[in-house]
């Protein structure tokens, strides 16, 4: 231990007590039901971030996955934000908040124009293309969406190929989208 | 960005538990990694920042950073981490990129260079202390920042000289002359403003 009055008062400027950062530095996750069985959803402090199925991803993989994409930690959770078991159920009305990391600007835009898509309608990727003013970019609509951070929230299965090319790609495969379709009453599609 | 190094002389207590559970699960061991360090992170940004509230933004951003950085290596590598150092790098870098970030835009809230006193303890009965902390804080902000940095990592936070070396990226021999004439300076500020030491 020093004695010199001024290191005494250096080591005193150390705080003694800061802030608990746990909380600002990492995103909870849990497991919850959803029209295509168990998911995974990720929360920032600000709103949903991340969703996959338990069937599409173990848990190790969801973890690895949001790590890749956001660079944020991960602990598990049991808060489950609002609104959002009623709009993994088909709930219209439930809209929880979303945090949407990692994504480009024309991301946020495709996946804000998608979200407008009501229950029991379908748009083809042309017009989600065209709503975010840039309508030649059709495929690359398809690609921001088939990598939509949170499927079912934002409901890029209502998105389709325009002009009788069957339903197109999804996240968690084309049957599930025909059962989500199906389920929601949506005419008019895979024929 | 560091590599891992043998442990210093005075070795952290908590690096190898730390390490191996960084090694055993990236985000569980994370978590240790913020309970562990976060307090002596948060003292580092304090003292180089000068402001509460910078210091909490910058011990978060430069924990992610480190976030980051670890989910980049592989097990084998996290287990021979010597955690203390090569965090308080990132911390150190971290700062020194805000502090040159700010000086490349226009000034908007003065609150990016330690250039204002510290807020001491609140407690009221506490005001003398207090300011006496915040003068000495103060005078340390007029370091050079490479002198203040080596006087807050040995003695403000009491790191032993071979991290300090490690944290500046220099030899040990070069750390011990950065924070004896960093001191040597500051004992000239005391002066100089009629402080008593």
């Amino acid at each position: 231990m020093s004695t010199d009055p001024v290191l005494v008062r250096l080591a005193a400027l150390a705080p003694a007590e800061g802030p608990d950062l746990t909380d600002r530095l990492f995103d909870g996750w849990l497991t919850t039901d959803s029209l295509l069985g168990p998911v995974r959803v990720v929360c920032t402090r600000d709103g949903i971030s991340f969703l996959r199925t338990t069937a599409d991803l173990a848990e190790e993989d969801f973890r690895a996955a949001y790590r890749r994409r956001v660079g944020r930690p991960l602990r598990a959770s049991t808060v489950v934000p609002d609104d959002l078991e009623a709009a993994l159920h088909g709930d219209a009305t439930a809209r929880p908040r979303l945090d949407l990391l990692g994504i480009t600007d024309f991301q946020r835009d495709v996946l804000a124009a998608t979200r407008t898509i009501p229950a029991g309608e379908t748009r083809p990727y042309a017009w989600v293309a065209a709503e975010v003013g840039r309508p030649g970019a059709v495929r690359a609509a398809g690609t921001a969406l088939a990598t939509n951070p949170v499927p079912l929230l934002i409901p890029c299965h209502r998105v389709v190929p325009s002009g009788g090319g069957g339903i197109g790609r999804y996240i968690f495969g084309v049957s599930a989208k025909q059962r989500l379709l199906a389920a929601e009453g949506a005419t008019g599609v895979g024929r | 960005m560091s590599t891992p190094t043998e442990a210093a002389p005075r070795a952290d207590p908590d690096g190898e538990r730390v390490a191996a559970a960084l090694a055993d699960d990236l985000d569980d061991g994370f978590a240790e990694l913020v309970r562990t360090y976060q307090g002596l992170v948060y003292a580092v940004a304090l003292r180089t920042t000068g402001h509460r509230t910078d210091a909490e933004d910058l011990a978060a951003e430069a924990l992610l950073r480190a976030y980051r950085s670890l989910a980049d290596h592989d097990p084998a590598w996290l287990r021979e981490l010597v955690p203390r150092p090569w965090l308080l790098t990132i911390v150190v870098n971290t700062s020194r990129n805000q502090v040159r970030d700010a000086a490349r835009r226009p000034r908007t809230d003065g609150a990016t260079v330690p250039d204002e006193p510290v807020p001491g303890p609140t407690v009221e009965d506490r005001a003398e202390q207090a300011e006496v902390t915040e003068h000495l804080a103060t005078l340390l902000a007029r370091l050079p920042e490479t002198q203040r940095t080596a006087v807050v990592l040995r003695h403000v936070t009491d790191l032993p000289l071979t991290e300090v070396a490690e944290v500046l990226g220099c030899p040990v021999g070069t750390a011990k002359s950065h924070v004896s004439r960093g001191l040597a300076r500051l004992r000239t500020l005391i002066a100089e403003t009629g402080d008593r030491p």
